[in-house]
């Protein structure tokens, strides 16, 4: 069996003699993944980054980063000798150095390095941030600072690279395109990375796993399909908003049965007992509007994203029930009015609690 | 928790300042000469009676004098409105025993008012019409007109942190101008005005020169003439007790009036830069008239004084060693200063690193020394020195290690370090609370050390406070009396101690050289460092 090349064993994270996440274990099989912790403001996320660099200890598991023994109960490698990079999300510039200068700094860690992958030249030109190489600190944006900031992160070339709210300051219009940069980046680099996150999308995008820290638990771990699809506990769904659950009675190997919606089939995640009364998973994707079929439910809300409209429906039952809808559908409904779901149901995975 | 050097260093510096504190408090239980039944049934009541009466006649007329100017040149654009601003900080450049030799000399029976009257309308017995500015009265006056620029400084700050929003609020609700002042302006100016006369009543209590030169009889000087007349070291610290009790109920109340409310607008968000309202006519030439009479008052006069009589009296130049006084100045100055400077950011640093409950509480405690008179210091410096060497040196049988502290310039530098310590460790924090601490911990996370983050990174973003604080603990050392006074080596003399020497024994004209060159040296310093001290919500 081959090594984790970094890995967490049944580690409790405290800050200020407060434990914030319990029981932690999880790993990064090979240099170069990036993986994303996602979870609700204040559960710990930064935490977890924090303890990972050095900068609270741990009285409980291990943490050990290319076969190297990082914290114990009895082992603490200070942060200046793990050779770890932590990004922070509040502006963590020197202030009195200019951009450029603070970038630089970073890059002094690791010059003895030959193989050097990337120039100051190419981050700048990445990050987009020329413009203000000769600011000083106070005198930039909370965006261009935290650009700034993963600037100096990604030069020193550390072994693991941890990125907490990377782009929670930078414009909304400009997100997608730095969220493109640095995934590039940190392929290009193949640089380790955890990047925390409470944003679910920006999740999915940059990490090949997702681990979804809940209640004091890292309650998921897992590819960002899975985690979406594949929730393991009602928890996790009540998080990522994406769908609600309905009661309905199981009817067969395929097939389970609601009040309001008759009868659905797929298949099934885990399999339950024939008569077993269970809570379904419906996400948006999951229902086909069809103005044909002659099962109808109340428009009660409609959003438009621009891709796609999210219907919301109420049953005869009250449950109020997600669909997605190609933003081109010219049968639009207006609230109030009523819209058809066609049948039969089917649903490719079945979820239940 | 980790004891690392930097606690331990911290831990140490804050405990030797705690020392004096200590000393005196641990002197209250100790037996005394017959010195304290003969002071009790005399002059304790006068001691007492006096302080207070010194104190709430100088908190009045510097609250008056302080808030007045303060709210002139913060409010109102009249002639030579800008010159005052910074101008009337200079009286800081004046201590108020050199004030209390003017006032002295130009008032005296034949002084100077005496020859300008002479000059203008010839021979005459003036000296009758000519009031006579001594005793209590000319030691009120004295404090007074050296003291007030705290209340200026620290009112005229808390007034430029006013919003117009608050101005206009006034306006809206119908308030003429002097109603606005005191429903609105003045008790939002209320912790600034407090906390400078705060620093006022702490200076007022430990002020030994002028009310020494007074003959007035205050617990500061009676802490003196116990220890100087009565070689009672004990009875000096039991009222040394008494005082400190007093200064530290000032300061609790200091602390706890600042910390009540949140009386400003933060720089960002909510503020409205104050206009300037332009006076005109009577109202600007009034305006002119009161900020010139305090600058001539508290800067001009004395300054005029003493440079006459170094004219009129030229001998005197050549009577003193300007230059070793210069040189002496400078060297307790320079010597001083590096020890605070060094210490304040170990101290700083080890605080911060190590983030340390017990630390801070020692550290808080510590920075008190700058409430302590100058005078009990010495005194519990000696105390203690004395204690050491009996009990402990003695009975290691090592050699006496008095010698080494007392009378000499390692002893001067030590206590002005627990004096000052609180002027250094607070500018140095002023300046770091600026530092994020995730600063620290990028620095770390870049690879630096803890030494190389404070090399690096701490100490080229502290430059600018430390030279501010180094500026003011020169200007701060110039003016000491009373512990160069007690602790200097013999024959080791600065432009303060000559000064003093010179007027107890009636040779005023003899103390207008060194006051004259304390002048212009503390001028230089306070003119360094008006950008800071007067520093506007936009700078």
């Amino acid at each position: 069996m081959t090594k984790n090349f970094f890995e967490i064993k049944d580690v409790d994270f405290n800050i200020g003699g407060k434990t914030k996440v319990k029981n932690v274990s999880f790993s990064i099989k090979n240099e170069g993944e990036v993986i994303c912790l996602l979870g609700p403001s204040g559960i710990g996320k930064t935490t977890i980054l924090r303890t990972i660099a050095g900068l609270e200890k741990i009285e409980k598991g291990s943490i050990e980063l290319n076969n190297k023994m990082l914290s114990s109960k009895k082992i603490n490698v200070e942060p200046e000798n793990r050779n770890i990079s932590l990004s922070f999300q509040e502006n963590s510039l020197f202030p009195h150095y200019t951009v450029e200068k603070n970038i630089l700094l970073g890059s002094e860690r690791n010059k003895e390095k030959k193989d050097k992958k990337i120039s100051l030249e190419e981050i700048v030109d990445l990050l987009d941030i020329s413009n203000i190489l000769d600011k000083y600190p106070h005198q930039i944006s909370a965006g261009e600072a935290q650009r700034a900031s993963l600037a100096r992160s990604l030069i020193t070339q550390p072994d693991l690279l941890l990125l907490d709210e990377p782009l929670s300051n930078v414009d909304q219009s400009f997100k997608e395109e730095i969220q493109v940069r640095l995934k590039k980046i940190l392929n290009k680099l193949k640089i380790t990375t955890i990047i925390v996150t409470h944003d679910s999308y920006e999740a999915f995008y940059l990490g090949s796993k997702c681990g979804i820290i809940l209640n004091q638990e890292l309650k998921q771990y897992d590819d960002p399909y899975k985690v979406y699809h594949f929730p393991n506990s009602v928890e996790v769904v009540n998080f990522l908003n994406r769908g609600i659950l309905i009661p309905a009675k199981v009817t067969g190997k395929n097939t389970l049965e609601n009040g309001d919606l008759g009868i659905i089939e797929g298949n099934f995640i885990k399999q339950y007992p024939e008569g077993a009364n269970v809570q379904l998973l419906l996400q948006p994707e999951d229902l086909e509007h069809d103005d044909k079929s002659n099962l109808k439910l109340e428009v009660v809300d409609r959003k438009f994203r621009g891709t796609n409209f999210i219907y919301t429906l109420k049953t005869p039952s009250n449950n109020l029930i997600p669909v997605f809808v190609h933003s081109h559908h010219i049968h639009q409904h207006e609230i109030d009015e009523k819209f058809g779901i066609k049948r039969p149901i089917y649903i490719d995975h079945i979820v239940c609690f | 928790m980790k004891f690392n050097s930097w606690y331990l260093s911290s831990f140490l510096i804050s405990f030797v300042v705690l020392i004096p504190i200590i000393t005196v408090f641990t002197s209250f239980f100790e037996s005394t000469s017959n010195y304290y039944e003969i002071l009790k049934n005399t002059f304790l009541i006068e001691y007492i009676f006096n302080s207070v009466a010194l104190l709430i006649s100088v908190l009045i007329l510097t609250f008056l004098i302080g808030t007045g100017t303060a709210y002139l040149v913060s409010f109102y654009k009249f002639p030579g409105s800008n010159f005052f601003k910074w101008a009337l900080i200079l009286s800081f450049a004046v201590p108020p025993y050199i004030y209390a030799y003017s006032l002295t000399a130009f008032f005296e029976n034949y002084g100077t008012a005496f020859t300008i009257l002479k000059s203008l309308f010839g021979d005459a017995n003036y000296n009758k019409n000519i009031p006579k500015f001594d005793g209590m009265f000319g030691a009120i006056i004295s404090i007074s007109f050296s003291l007030f620029a705290y209340v200026y400084i620290l009112v005229r700050a808390s007034f430029l942190y006013q919003s117009q929003n608050l101005i206009d609020l006034g306006k809206n609700l119908g308030f003429s101008k002097l109603k606005s002042f005191y429903k609105i302006i003045l008790p939002a100016a209320r912790p600034a005005i407090v906390a400078g006369l705060s620093l006022v009543a702490m200076e007022t209590l430990a002020e030994f020169g002028a009310v020494d030169f007074f003959s007035i009889n205050t617990l500061t000087t009676g802490i003196y003439n116990a220890w100087i007349t009565f070689d009672d070291l004990a009875f000096a610290n039991r009222i040394s007790f008494f005082l400190l009790l007093f200064i530290f109920s000032l300061f609790v109340i200091e602390n706890l009036s600042r910390r009540k409310a949140k009386y400003h607008f933060n720089a960002r968000g909510g503020f409205k830069q104050k206009e300037k309202f332009k006076l005109s006519g009577n109202k600007a030439f009034f305006a002119f008239l009161g900020c010139f009479f305090v600058f001539f008052m508290s800067f001009l006069f004395p300054l005029s004084q003493m440079l006459y009589w170094t004219i009129k009296f030229p001998e005197n130049l050549f009577d003193i060693q300007i230059t070793d006084l210069l040189l002496n100045t400078l060297y307790l100055v320079f010597l001083s200063s590096l020890v605070l400077i060094i210490f304040s950011l170990i101290s700083n640093y080890g605080n911060r690193v190590s983030n340390n409950k017990t630390l801070n509480i020692l550290s808080t405690l510590s920075i008190s020394g700058y409430a302590i008179p100058g005078v009990i210091l010495a005194i519990a410096f000696i105390t203690f020195i004395a204690w050491f060497d009996d009990n402990i040196v003695k009975s290691l049988g090592f050699l006496s290690i008095k010698k080494i502290f007392i009378g000499s310039v390692l002893g001067l530098v030590l206590v002005y370090f627990i004096r000052f310590y609180s002027l250094a460790f607070n500018g140095i924090k002023s300046g770091y609370e600026k530092i994020n601490i995730s600063v620290d911990e990028s620095s770390y996370l870049l690879g630096f050390s803890k030494r190389k983050t404070f090399m690096n990174i701490h100490v080229p973003f502290l430059r600018n406070s430390l030279l501010f604080v180094i500026i003011l603990i020169s200007l701060e050392i110039v003016r000491e009396l009373p512990i160069t006074l007690i602790l200097r080596p013999f024959n080791f003399e600065t432009f303060a101690t000559t000064a003093y020497i010179s007027a107890s024994e009636d040779l005023l004209e003899a103390a207008a050289v060194p006051s004259l060159f304390l002048i212009l040296i503390a001028s230089f310093f306070i003119i360094v460092t008006s950008k800071y001290i007067l520093r506007e919500p936009n700078d």
